[in-house]
């Protein structure tokens, strides 16, 4: 008996002791799973079962002043295929069962994209080549909806797709030249793209779901785990479909007389914005490479600036005015050649006897010595102030990008010929729209208005932000204004060109200018940069025109850009409907 | 007693027995024992609980049985809406691509119609004419569009789209139904010559 209560014993002891060990086994790994290996072992079946998708925020649209859509974002597809698993398969037809050859599927998929079967297969082998377990080759980028469901529906199994938003230009190449392009990776380049990237830049976000062995998403397993944020859309003051017109009238014209570029800008009057801004060469957003020349594809009306020439005669008329230093009928006696006391040197542009003219009498002939002689009442100090208030020497209030300042340097730094030549706009540099400025300046009863572009971001909630000042500045008084609008008046009745620009029925404004183009080299090119600047209707200005023709070899003087003006100004004035003028201009007298 | 109250036992003053044992017939039961009463709804209890858990296991089974059933609905239904969300972006990028400027102009001069900025107005109080009328003075810029869009490259014009594939073809109705439409709108010439539109 004593035996057996001994082995019972012993047996309780180590089955006790087995046990303990298992329990104590078991504890162990438990602890291992649940506690040291948990977040790795949860991470790892998650990873096996979810999937993590980027969510795309759309980049905010470009819009004309109507809501036209001028740069818009679309969903294209990237077609990509996996080297290593491209291999024949069966496809159930309604035949049957066909087993598909990578060679005739890829045939398949090179006469949907444009490209041949063999180039394909080169793709594959060259993948392979680099990798023998390559798994990603593009095959095509950004391919539309259209051709993705066709290539979809040939169901390759070794076919892959990639969402790749893009950005889509639907009125080509109308204000082109404005709206800029984005990079193929979405990086905005140029233009308004790039100016306004802040407000049409999106943020992409990220969304994580479960998925069950069949693909199938597992019912309330979606989880954002950052929200996508749509880019605000830009609203810009331009009209596409005048701004088309102006484009068209300006290359016809340019190609016809062989103009190395030209800007076309037209202005309201009241409010400062610009209905459009037209460039030759025009750059399609859609296909930039088609532009061969870089400096195409910005908006030389924004960031070429010039020698203005005789369109400036108009603000330093409207300065002495507003200086009370001369009337529209002040009399000068003008000659050919002027040789003022400070040494400097003004000629005609072609010789003639002297001339009795008065300031409007200057303005029709255009006369450089006239103007001087008119110029010089006021102090350069004046002068210069005069320049800087209506915007001279500093970029637009539009902020485009690589905007140009235009060259004024300061008064005392003129030389004796500086001080006269700026006088006729040689000697400092504008570009289109500070040209046009002055113009809205002096239309508008000498309150100078920003120059606006963009009216503002709307935000997905309608709420526009950073909506541009419109606060208006007083430069010359309203009488000085009024008395240049009705010079100006006489120039477009009397001036050499007036049979080329005339629009009947309205009473217009306009003055000519012809300058020599800087080479670059502290010198001047043969070329001639002929212009046309001028508002409509004269009694209640209401838009601005501004033509700029660079190097027209065939007809080098303003008669190239006068029937831009016209055409221009007449499409303007129909458009928007202006009411056609009733009395007739006042007649100052050009001579004594 | 622990307590240090004084106490009046109450005598027994009338020597009334405390209990009469009466000559009653006695009634007798089988009590139950104690482990036989708690027994009995012992197994009530279980059956319900087990009952229960089954219903709760056949309901989660159908729920989710259901869920999944929706899961696949939705996830349908999902992939409609994005191929639906396919066909409008593309239907609507090409409305968008036709009526640009470009297209729309071509369109116009392929179709006869001359563009003519000339602005003349009638005034309708006293039938005066402002402006200075003049016929055109021809295409603006003919046929090749000067502003180039590469989105309308093979984009036909309305005049080269083969015969039957128009308008009314393409809006949904059946030919016959959209010309019959068409003749019952046409302006009735006046015989002055100006078309007088049969407005109601």
């Amino acid at each position: 008996m004593a035996t057996n209560t001994r082995s019972s014993r012993r047996r309780i002891a180590g089955t006790m002791v087995v046990l303990f060990a298992i329990i104590a086994l078991f504890v162990v790994k438990l602890v291992d799973i649940q506690v040291v290996r948990a977040d790795t072992l949860s991470a790892e079946s998650l990873g096996n079962r979810s999937v993590e998708q980027p969510v795309y925020g759309s980049r905010g649209d470009i819009l004309d002043t109507n809501g036209v859509v001028l740069a818009g974002t679309v969903m294209r597809y990237n077609i990509t295929l996996s080297p290593r698993n491209a291999a024949e398969f069966d496809r159930t037809t309604a035949g049957g069962e066909v087993t598909v050859t990578v060679a005739q599927a890829a045939a398949e998929v090179g006469a949907l994209t444009g490209k041949t079967g063999d180039s394909i297969l080169a793709i594959i082998s060259a993948a392979l080549a680099e990798d023998k377990n390559s798994d990603y080759a593009f095959v095509a980028k950004a391919v539309d909806v259209d051709v993705f469901r066709a290539v979809d529906k040939l169901e390759i199994p070794w076919i892959y797709f990639e969402k790749n938003p893009s950005r889509v230009y639907p009125d080509g190449a109308v204000a082109g030249n404005l709206i800029g392009f984005v990079s193929s990776g979405g990086d905005a380049q140029a233009g308004l793209e790039l100016g306004q990237d802040a407000c049409l830049a999106s943020t992409n976000g990220v969304e994580t779901y479960e998925k069950g062995a069949d693909g199938v998403r597992l019912p309330q397993s979606t989880v954002t785990t950052s929200q996508a944020e749509d880019g605000g859309d830009v609203v810009t003051t331009i009209d596409s479909d005048l701004n088309w017109y102006v484009q068209q009238v300006l290359a016809k014209q340019a190609q016809a007389t062989g103009a190395a570029w030209g800007t076309v800008v037209v202005q309201e009057v009241k409010t400062g914005k610009l209905v459009a801004v037209a460039d030759y060469p025009s750059v399609d957003p859609n296909n930039v490479g088609g532009t061969a020349n870089p400096e195409d594809r910005g908006s030389r009306a924004f960031t070429a600036s010039f020698e203005p020439g005789s369109t400036f005669k108009a603000l330093t008329a409207a300065s002495v005015l507003d200086a009370g230093l001369a009337t529209p009928d002040s009399k000068i006696v003008a000659p050919y050649r002027y040789l003022p006391p400070n040494g400097a040197n003004v000629n005609d542009s072609s010789g003639h006897a002297d001339l009795n003219l008065t300031l409007t009498g200057v303005l029709i002939e255009s006369s450089n010595t006239g103007m001087s002689k008119f110029g010089e009442l006021l102090s350069d100090q004046q002068r210069y102030d005069y320049m800087t208030a209506f915007g001279l020497g500093r970029p637009t209030e539009v902020q485009f990008p690589a905007e140009d300042s235009g060259i004024l340097h300061d008064w005392q730094n003129w030389d004796n010929q500086t001080k006269y030549a700026t006088m006729f706009g040689q000697g400092l540099t504008t570009t289109a729209l500070q040209v046009s400025s002055i113009y809205q300046a002096i239309a508008n009863n000498g309150v100078r208005l920003p120059v606006q572009l963009v009216e503002g971001c709307r935000q997905a909630d309608g709420t526009m932000s950073e909506v541009p000042a419109t606060a208006g500045t007083q430069i010359v008084s309203a009488s000085a204004a009024r008395e240049t609008a009705d010079m100006l008046e006489m120039v477009y009745q009397k001036a050499w060109l007036s049979t080329k620009w005339n629009i009947p029925g309205y009473r217009v404004a306009a003055k000519t200018g012809t300058a020599q183009m800087p080479d670059g080299h502290g010198g001047y090119t043969h070329g001639y940069l002929v212009s046309v600047s001028g508002f409509a209707p004269a009694d209640d200005p209401e838009y601005v025109v501004s033509v700029s023709l660079a190097d027209p070899v065939k007809l080098n003087s303003s008669a190239a850009s006068a029937p831009i003006f016209q055409e221009v100004m007449s499409q303007v004035l129909k458009k928007y409907r202006a009411v056609p003028s009733g009395a007739a201009a006042p007649a100052l007298p050009g001579t004594w | 007693m622990s307590d240090n109250l004084a106490r009046v036992l109450r005598p027994n003053w009338d020597n009334t027995p405390a209990s009469v044992p009466a000559h009653d017939t006695r009634h007798i039961e089988i009590v139950a024992t104690r482990d036989q009463r708690q027994a009995r709804p012992r197994i009530v209890y279980a059956l319900s609980a087990v009952a229960g858990m089954a219903t709760i296991v056949v309901i989660q089974l159908l729920l989710s049985v259901g869920i999944s059933q929706g899961a696949y609905e939705v996830s349908r239904l999902e992939a409609s809406q994005v191929e639906l969300g396919r066909t409008a972006e593309s239907v609507t990028e090409d409305l968008v691509r036709i009526s640009s400027p470009q297209s729309l102009a071509a369109n116009a001069e392929a179709l006869g119609m001359v563009s003519n900025s000339n602005p003349v107005y009638l005034r309708l109080s006293d039938g005066a004419v402002l402006g200075a009328p003049a016929s055109a003075s021809g295409s603006q810029g003919g046929a090749a569009s000067l502003v180039p869009n590469a989105l309308l490259a093979g984009v036909p014009l309305v005049t080269q789209l083969p015969q039957g594939s128009g308008q009314g073809a393409s809006v949904g109705g059946s030919t016959a139904d959209t010309s019959a439409r068409t003749a019952a709108v046409t302006p009735k010439t006046a015989p002055n010559g100006i078309p007088t539109p049969a407005t109601r």
